[in-house]
């Protein structure tokens, strides 16, 4: 199932067939392509390809790669805060709010409290930590489903936030220099907001990867039950997720504000979908089956690149949300084929057990 | 049943109702079922068993139609052919089931969860008429011969009650007259006293002229209620037989078999009683009221008991996994502590149910191994691979696990090498003492002995193992001494040669009324 899987794929529905790999390249550079592992590549060759073709006027240009970078870099942080509670089987639903927030709160404290940027920051920072707090005593503690609780826990902080706000965007010529640097400050091409994801990509990976933690976190998600009776912390496993993808949605949420130069009271929200679809995308890539960093990475630029493609070919506005769509379907349908002969009928008996 | 029913009622009484001819069932190179036969005759109550990994539950899912037998074997029901494998053909809606989980949902009531079996009693608009469905629940349950609140969730509803729900959804539709109603462990969930009205209603569906196949563990239960007896071993039919006739000695003798010796037993020198590393007083918690037991440096110590008398929750308790109610503890320092320590200092404990406590699934066979001691071979917090490879390694010789690739997933293992797997997990953490829960389940038979003596040779070397199985071949095999446990107590102790089949069965049922 795995080839043809492959095959249909979103390389096959964009209506190319999948590239062909000579077959006498060393077994280490084809491990590393192979096509099961990193389909997102092959799909993001056939979008560069497609748009090569389509315009080619615009597209294929340097510039472009810094546009599909910089323009994703906030997604890139915002699915990075997801990768690490999901990989422990933990929804957070709320980050989006926590980006408003902390984007809102750092706004507040240099526009009208004149404090220092760093002060400000550190600030939202804190508050994020403590909506991930919140978080996990909701879901860990007060057993809530994580889906269920952190929707709630989402819903109370955009009340906070439009009660303080009175759903007025915080705008001043203050958060103009040091504070918007932070998400605009260019070097060699790039926004720094492309290093800070590369930042935390490189740490999430070698956390989720190459330490006894990241293992336990893996272990926690695919099989809790297990994992406690091995003598896993699954609970403070399952708390910490919650607070480590809370900061990072707060870092997305300052860099976000600093971007837009603004503290916007909704800002976050429209990164809800685009960040899941990134970490699930993400969850089929390098390591089918587990969110992984970069895995994750390679969904936000594959998801970009196809965006900025169609945005500058002049799509139709709805051509992004379909796309994002059909791409995120396409790779979750392919990898759930490919994992379902390792355990068979276990849908069968995860349902009784459930009974 | 239905209307093909009446055109066959007057069928002769010696056609049998189902009839399987040479059923054969491979998995993954592994045969689960070899040419399988088997009559059930009209109005009979046929019990089927074997140990654990006989293939029962493969023969069971193939009626049921969740697995796909081999090319070559053949199913008849009352003399029609018909696909096993196929839930959609007749031979299956005739088939009933009552499978040991039951499949009901708790949170709905009686009334309601028939329906989901049976279908809702619906007005034009699609509105559901709930008085003729209850009247429908109540007529079904009357026919049981039982009476209760149809309107509690099952939830509240005590095990049996549950049973006989269970036992109505799968009977739906059915009239009387010939049948066959397949009920799967009905009672391993059963507190003893349940029993008896189980097996009453088990006669009351016989005497309404359909066939029971029964599986069960208790051999006890076979002889009050069946007709006829077919046992099940490696995958092969041994015998099939009237009950009358046998007792549980030769019905045992039966399962167990030649290939492992009931009489197999590890040889271990006397270990030194005064000498202990773990030791409880008055533990409780869960089903377990109170245990006060010792275990010595290389001493194999059983905990034996049917399901409810608490010797499924000690290992759990042991491990730290389960919280103790009440109780001291005694550990290597040889003081004694509350039991509540345990669930800081809990010993290594391979769980009863390694697809959902143990394995995990998504991991390879080295993370599986590995899990408890990641520690040992990371450096400055990052994990080396080469080294982690080499724990692998070692465990894999050890333990002769038979794998192709240890990157492979865990699922790609047979049983019993999943088992070693786990069993390794444990040992890498270098415990002083193991604790076992069900260390054969689902492990072919050839595999058994071969854990059995690595057991030993582990307690050989110092360890100190508790286990506690349902199956009692493992105790016999394992022990050195057994504790056996009847609601929630000690009832006795056995020792050295004094433990057999004979007398653990008559020593877990002594305590139980």
């Amino acid at each position: 199932m795995t080839l043809q899987s492959v095959q249909e794929s979103p390389a096959a529905e964009a209506g190319t067939t999948r590239q062909d790999v000579p077959r006498e390249v060393s077994s280490r550079v084809w491990r590393t392509l192979d096509p099961r592992k990193v389909s997102a590549l092959y799909v993001l060759l056939v979008i560069v390809v497609i748009f090569s073709i389509w315009v080619p006027d615009t597209f294929l240009q340097v510039a472009t790669v810094r546009q599909v970078l910089n323009s994703n870099a906030v997604i890139g942080l915002a699915a990075l805060s997801l990768a690490i509670p999901l990989a422990a089987r933990v929804f957070d639903l709320s980050f989006a709010f926590t980006m408003s927030l902390s984007g809102v709160t750092a706004a507040h404290f240099i526009a009208d409290k004149d404090w220092p940027v760093w002060l400000a920051v550190g600030a939202a920072l804190l508050v994020a930590l403590l909506v991930g707090v919140i978080n996990a005593v909701v879901v860990v503690i007060m057993r809530v489903d994580s889906m269920i609780g952190t929707l709630a826990t989402g819903s109370i902080i955009q009340a906070f936030i439009t009660y303080v706000t009175n759903e007025l965007p915080i705008t001043n010529a203050k958060l103009f220099g040091t504070f918007s640097d932070i998400g605009q400050k260019d070097i060699g091409g790039f926004i720094l907001p492309v290093y800070y994801v590369l930042a935390i990509a490189a740490v999430t990976w070698f956390v989720m990867e190459h330490t006894p933690l990241g293992r336990r976190i893996y272990a926690t998600g695919f099989n809790m039950e297990a994992a406690r009776l091995t003598g896993i912390k699954t609970k403070r496993i399952q708390f910490c997720s919650l607070l480590a993808s809370a900061v990072v949605a707060g870092w997305a949420g300052v860099v976000l504000a600093a971007v837009l130069g603004t503290g916007s009271p909704t800002a976050g929200t429209p990164y809800l979908l685009p960040a899941f679809a990134a970490a699930f995308l993400g969850a089929t890539q390098i390591k089918p089956g587990r969110f992984n960093a970069r895995g994750t990475v390679l969904g936000v630029v594959t998801l970009g690149a196809g965006i900025t493609g169609l945005s500058l070919a002049t799509a139709p506005t709805w051509a992004a949300n379909m796309f994002t769509g059909i791409v995120l379907i396409a790779a979750l349908a392919t990898t759930t084929v490919q994992r379902k002969p390792k355990t068979p009928g276990a849908g069968w008996r995860s349902r009784l057990r459930r009974s | 049943m239905d209307e093909v029913d009446t055109g066959q009622h007057q069928l002769s009484g010696d056609l049998p109702v189902l009839s399987l001819g040479n059923v054969s069932k491979t998995f993954a190179g592994t045969q689960a079922l070899e040419s399988v036969d088997l009559d059930i005759r009209a109005g009979e109550v046929h019990a089927l068993v074997g140990q654990n990994g006989s293939g029962k539950s493969t023969l069971i899912k193939l009626l049921a139609g969740y697995h796909q037998p081999d090319p070559g074997s053949v199913a008849r029901y009352n003399g029609e052919e018909f696909h096993l494998g196929q839930r959609d053909t007749s031979g299956f809606s005739h088939i009933r089931f009552v499978h040991q989980d039951l499949g009901l949902v708790l949170e709905m009531s009686a009334t309601e969860n028939l329906a989901l079996s049976a279908g809702f009693i619906t007005g034009t608009s699609g509105r559901v008429h709930w008085k003729e469905q209850e009247e429908r629940t109540k007529a079904s349950l009357a026919r049981l011969g039982v009476d209760l609140d149809i309107r509690k969730p099952l939830g509240a509803a005590t095990p049996v009650e549950r049973t006989i729900v269970a036992i109505a959804a799968a009977l739906t539709g059915w009239e009387s007259g010939r049948g066959l109603l397949v009920l799967d462990e009905p009672t391993a969930v059963l507190p003893h006293t349940e029993v008896d009205r189980l097996l009453e209603i088990v006669r009351g569906i016989q005497r309404l002229g359909a066939s029971v196949l029964y599986v069960s563990h208790r051999l006890d239960e076979i002889f009050k209620i069946a007709d006829r007896v077919t046992v099940l071993r490696d995958g092969r039919v041994v015998t099939t037989k009237e009950t009358v006739g046998l007792n549980t000695q030769s019905l045992a003798e039966l399962m167990v078999g030649e290939r492992v010796d009931a009489a197999f037993r590890l040889a271990r020198s006397p270990v030194d009683a005064e000498a202990s590393v773990l030791a409880v007083r008055d533990l409780a918690g869960g089903t377990l009221r109170r245990l006060t037991a010792s275990v010595a440096p290389g001493e194999i110590l059983g905990i034996a008991g049917f399901t409810g008398s608490g010797s499924e929750v000690v290992p759990y308790l042991l491990a730290g996994a389960r919280p103790a109610t009440s109780g001291q503890v005694k550990l290597a320092d040889g003081k004694w502590h509350p039991a509540s320590r345990l669930r800081r200092s809990g010993f290594p404990l391979v769980p009863a149910d390694r697809q959902r406590e143990a394995a995990v699934a998504d991991f390879t066979v080295a993370e599986n191994l590995t899990l408890r001691v990641m520690e040992s071979f990371s450096r400055g917090g990052a994990l080396s691979a080469k080294r982690e490879a080499d724990v692998v390694r070692e465990w894999i010789k050890k333990l002769q696990i038979k794998v192709a690739n240890s990157e492979d997933s865990i699922m790609s293992l047979s049983g019993g090498n999943q088992q070693k797997v786990i069993m390794g997990r444990c040992l890498a953490a270098d415990p002083s003492v193991l604790v076992l829960a069900e260390p054969t389940a689902g492990v072919d038979v050839g595999t058994r002995q071969a854990i059995y003596e690595l057991i030993g040779g582990l307690a050989d070397r110092g360890l100190a193992v508790v286990v506690t199985s349902t199956d009692t071949t493992d105790l016999i095999a394992l022990c050195s001494r057994v504790i056996v446990l009847s609601r929630g107590e000690q009832c006795s102790e056995l020792v050295g040669d004094a433990i057999d089949e004979h007398s653990l069965l008559a020593a877990m049922e002594a305590g139980t009324p």
